[in-house]
């Protein structure tokens, strides 16, 4: 079960999903950065994930940040637009959570 | 952990770095139960403390650390085993733990699964418990074990069942599987057995005569014949190493196994090795940093320089593919590092005539060529139909 704060809200994911929703990891995987990847852990089941360098990214800052900070660290970091780099978390963000590596909430609590 | 493309190539990476992503700390070596063929000095002779571990611990994050087993001795005979498990989650840590389990009950098993441990490795030696309270000297600790267990499915986590064999249990193999499947948890079967860590090899009399494990290396159930790939994997899992937290794969080509490249471990007491099986000191926590050890000790070093294609003997044996040499139990047993260790030659030559190799001969006996011929390969035995454990 995902953080009492964090109930998870597809519907942010798709469609009318904007950058108003705000992104937290999975408390219970285990995780490391292996050469700037993300290798990540479920004990549930033990399957192991490796993360591609953008979603890596978006893992790392995936502590309760609202997705448009992220968008924003994206476009700096690599040099894209705003736009395309939204677009690029859209995709992530939602391949993220199907997995259940990460949640994401309408609203932060507390 | 199942062998996957993607564990392949992380493994290769890791290595490729000196990335120490597999780490076996024993938290003590005392222990409630007194198993006969245990390696260990269970005297207390000053573990680290609380503050200690997490330390290392949080040195261990810094180097990329990912998998953690906790072992021991009895881990649950540390009163603040529950803090500093609480502490390596909040590093992020894959935790495992090897217990014997004797002291855990539901409330210690719900806090193992709020704490998202991984998996839980125990060792039962029969499903008879005269045989396994004979090996842990102490009546009832089948039962409660098995007790422990249901606990800790009930919480969902995942067991795992080591079953190390020695005469005392040699055939007792088949009713573990049998309980492992009743339970529906994997297990590994374990042939190995060490001496003590001061050296004492008096332990090594427990050990089956190799000829004695044949009825194991015939039985499909545990070596299922090859052509059946997802059998071979599941026999794979089935025999290997109950002690070495390493990481197995073929991604390790031309270096023995994982110890000093992507693994090592770590006494109570603060020492760092290359594996539990490989006895030589790299350092002390207590004096050192981890990275300054695993990066820096020249033991370390030598350990990381062997490659397989050098070895003086082995790399020159015929039957190297039927083979599990140990580096650490050369190392422990003959003093040598880069030696031939016997006993894996020995059974390196039995799976070879298995898989009907002529006059299978290691490449240590052919240099002893008035030595007696180990033993005759009989007809293959008729086998309980019981499958074998996957991780």
């Amino acid at each position: 079960m995902p953080p009492a704060a964090f109930s998870p809200a597809r519907r942010i994911l798709e469609g009318d999903r904007g950058m108003k929703g705000y992104i937290v990891r999975n408390p219970k995987l285990a995780w490391r950065e292996v050469d700037g990847e993300m290798v990540i852990i479920s004990p549930e089941d033990s399957q192991v994930h490796e993360l591609n360098e953008t979603a890596s990214l978006i893992w790392k800052h995936a502590d309760g940040r609202s997705l448009e900070e992220i968008a924003e660290r994206i476009s700096t970091e690599y040099e894209v637009s705003l736009e395309a780099a939204r677009a690029d978390i859209g995709e992530l963000v939602t391949a993220l959570e199907q997995k259940q590596l990460v949640f994401v909430a309408t609203e932060v609590k507390g | 952990m199942a062998k996957t493309p993607v564990m392949d190539g992380l493994i290769s990476r890791t290595v490729e770095r000196h990335l120490p992503w597999s780490v076996h700390v024993d938290l003590t070596y005392r222990c409630n139960e007194r198993c006969i063929h245990c390696y260990l000095d269970h005297e207390d002779h000053g573990e680290m403390k609380t503050d200690e571990i997490k330390n290392v611990l949080e040195q261990l994050a810094q180097s990329g650390t990912l998998f953690l087993t906790l072992s021991g001795g009895e881990i649950f005979l540390r009163d603040d085993l529950f803090e500093l498990l609480e502490f390596a989650r909040s590093l992020h840590f894959d935790i495992s733990l090897k217990t014997n389990a004797l002291l855990i009950d539901a409330e210690r098993a719900r806090k193992l699964r709020a704490l998202s441990v991984r998996r839980i490795q125990v060792s039962i030696y029969s499903a008879e418990p005269a045989v396994h309270d004979a090996i842990t000297k102490v009546r009832g600790s089948l039962e409660r074990t098995l007790t422990a267990i249901r606990f800790l499915q009930a919480e969902g986590l995942q067991v795992k069942i080591a079953c190390p064999l020695m005469k005392q249990n040699l055939m007792a193999y088949r009713n573990v599987q049998a309980l492992a499947a009743e339970l529906g948890v994997p297990y590994v079967l374990d042939m190995t057995i060490t001496p003590k860590m001061d050296g004492d090899m008096g332990l090594l009399q427990l050990r089956n005569p190799v000829q004695d494990l044949l009825p194991i290396l015939q039985d499909p159930t545990v070596n299922p014949p090859s052509s059946s790939q997802d059998s071979a994997q599941a026999a794979q899992l089935a025999t290997g190493s109950a002690t070495s937290s390493g990481i197995e794969s073929q991604a390790y080509e031309d270096i023995p196994c994982s110890a000093g490249h992507n693994s090592c471990y770590i006494s109570p007491y603060g020492e760092v090795f290359p594996c539990v099986q490989m006895p030589v000191a790299t350092g002390n926590l207590r004096q050192q940093r981890f990275e300054e050890i695993w990066f820096k000790s020249p033991e370390m070093e030598r350990v990381r320089a062997v490659r397989e294609s050098q070895l003086p003997v082995c790399s020159k044996c015929s039957i190297r593919q039927y083979c599990e040499r140990c580096p650490g139990l050369a190392q422990m047993e003959g003093g040598d590092l880069l030696g031939a260790y016997e006993r894996a030659c020995d059974l390196a030559e039995l799976k070879a005539g298995l898989a009907g190799v002529q006059n299978p001969t290691s490449a240590l006996h052919a240099q002893k060529p008035n030595r007696k011929e180990l033993c005759s390969i009989p007809s293959p035995v008729a086998t309980p139909a019981v499958q074998a454990g996957s991780n």
